[in-house]
């Protein structure tokens, strides 16, 4: 039922349909303008602590509004096309692996902006790297099914962040775990712990996705 | 009546366990000791408070020893109660330690006929003399602790600072454990509705569902309580606090979202998504992240809950069944939520 070749031909169209609809890319990266800009403006120069802080809670918005928009955007006829074309799975895949790949861009411009304009306290970069692929994969994989959810609602966008943001804590206390190292936070140097906890975490995701997804898209 | 065994036997078990945790005593302990602080070489009198204690007791005299390690101890040199909570014991301590460091802790041992035996562990510090006397390390054998008393009672072990709320072990944690399988069970329902797409299927899970949401605000609210006298506060921040009001959080967020639908079948259908979703989510917070960091639940660094000195036997022959009655009322109760469900559906029909 998974076939590469779908999920690739899937993933080509997100591509395709986000260059066509720039605005859509547009208002995110408006987005971490201006939210950096506020930061800016009320704290100036950041504590790491608070930096580390204020990046999480920006990708957490950041993150929300791109995953939703993923969805919003094409039409449910069109997504009954999809359904008689390839498996639901195919299509999970697809949003899942676009909107990973979509966060972490948005995360790395939004670590750009915030060294920038708040100051850099990061010490090892590829940690924080790290830190930003394990969120981007695990927030996108929460929000892409809870959108599927939330997207039959007339008031999805609020209905998402009520069920998202519960759901995404556990996957948080380890992520600004995970960044604390990165920034020179936490002297424990326990990196392969937090890692195999979220990647757990993304599995067991990824495991009830795959399980109930094909179950939801059907309505 | 024959199928109703189980309601009967919840309410039993619940009256037990209330009648049990609440009217057994605490077994007598030591609270505090003055001073904390001496010197190796010196006699000192030492004042002992205990806590349902009988010190003044005729005939039946305690016998108290400083304990080093499970060789050496110090006997009493003069033992006299005050009163019942209260001792005056004398005792000449060593110049010199069979081992080798500047600081000893000591552990207080009292032993009588009518209340046993209790440990204060790390009851007074020493700080060793200078010039040691090697012929002194005999009094550390000359009164082993030996022939002490079994308690010929029934009570719960006393901690300090828990003292008399330790009886709350067994109407909080019950609440959490009849949570969790509570919401296992509205699990299993979701799955079945998805398989069978039967509508009873969905309102049996939701019933659940509202039982383990009343089951997690009852376990806040008497741990708050507890909290309140234990901690200082009604709410500290404390992990497992956090974590379950995470979980309630998630299981209002459910009720809300059945609540934004009209169409039965996709509130339904969408629902048991969210619920098995949520669960699944659910394990690592409840079962991992309070294990990675320190509580300030007693029994916790590490392995929280039911292990190391703060649960003995004595307890557990109250709390597992407190646990079985309680997730058995709990499904009573889910019973009574499922037949309002399909009596209001069939007179909305």
């Amino acid at each position: 039922m998974i076939s590469i070749k779908e999920i690739g031909s899937l993933i080509r169209k997100e591509f395709l349909i986000e260059f066509r609809e720039k605005y859509a890319l547009g208002g995110i990266l408006l987005y971490v303008a201006t939210s950096v800009f506020i930061v800016m403006v009320a704290f100036g120069e950041l504590e790491p602590e608070y930096w580390n802080l204020i990046f999480w809670i920006l990708f957490l918005f950041a993150s929300i509004n791109a995953v939703l928009k993923s969805f919003v955007r094409e039409s449910e006829q069109r997504y009954l096309y999809y359904y008689t074309l390839t498996h639901p799975v195919n299509l999970l895949f697809a949003k899942v692996l676009y909107n990973a790949f979509l966060l972490c861009l948005i995360g790395c411009l939004l670590m750009f902006a915030l060294s920038i304009i708040a100051g850099n306290p990061i010490i090892s970069f590829d940690i924080f790297f790290l830190a930003i692929l394990m969120g981007s994969i695990s927030l996108s994989l929460t929000f892409t099914f809870i959108s599927s959810i939330a997207i039959k609602a007339d008031n999805s966008a609020t209905l998402l962040a009520i069920l998202g943001f519960p759901l995404t804590i556990p996957i948080f206390i380890n992520l600004i775990d995970l960044s604390g190292i990165a920034l020179g936070l936490t002297l424990d140097e326990n990196i392969l712990d937090e890692v195999t906890i979220l990647a757990s975490i993304e599995l067991l995701l990824c495991g009830a996705g795959m399980l109930l997804f094909p179950y939801l898209w059907r309505s | 009546m024959r199928q109703n065994w189980w309601k009967i036997l919840s309410v039993i078990i619940i009256a037990g366990t209330i009648f049990g945790g609440l009217l057994a005593p605490i077994y007598p302990g030591i609270e505090s000791v003055q001073p904390s602080r001496i010197d190796a070489g010196e006699l000192i009198v030492m004042q002992i408070k205990g806590y349902n204690t009988h010190f003044a007791e005729e005939n039946d005299l305690p016998r108290v020893w400083l304990k080093l390690d499970d060789e050496n101890a110090l006997g009493a040199t003069q033992v006299m109660a005050r009163n019942e909570r209260q001792l005056r014991v004398s005792f000449y301590i060593p110049k010199s330690f069979p081992d080798s460091q500047q600081v000893s802790s000591l552990s207080l041992v009292i032993d009588s006929k009518k209340d046993g035996t209790s440990v204060l562990p790390g009851a007074i510090f020493v700080r060793h003399a200078g010039n040691p006397d090697q012929t002194e390390l005999l009094l550390w054998k000359k009164d082993p602790i030996v022939h002490l008393n079994k308690r010929s009672f029934y009570g719960f072990p006393y901690r300090n600072i828990l003292v008399e709320t330790i009886r709350n072990t067994f109407f909080h944690i019950p609440m959490w454990f009849g949570m969790i399988l509570l919401f296992a069970g509205s699990v299993f329902y979701s799955y079945r509705y998805m398989r069978s797409e039967r509508i009873e299927d969905d309102m049996r899970a939701v019933s659940l569902i509202h039982v383990g949401i009343l089951f997690g605000v009852m376990g806040l609210v008497t741990g708050m309580i507890w909290a309140q006298y234990t901690w200082g506060k009604f709410w500290s921040w404390d992990v497992k606090q956090n974590v379950s009001a995470i979980t309630l959080l998630i299981y209002f967020a459910l009720i809300i979202l059945r609540s934004s639908f009209n169409d039965e079948e996709r509130r339904a259908r969408l629902s048991a998504g969210y619920n098995i979703f949520a669960f699944v989510l659910m394990i690592p917070l409840i079962f991992v992240v309070p294990r990675l960091t320190d509580s300030l639940h007693p029994g916790n660094g590490g392995n929280p809950a039911l292990g190391g000195e703060d649960m003995d036997h004595t307890m557990r022959m109250i709390f597992y069944p407190a646990i079985i009655g309680w997730t058995l009322l709990g499904v009573w109760i889910s019973q009574i939520i499922y037949r309002f469900f399909r009596v209001r559906e069939r007179i909305l029909n």
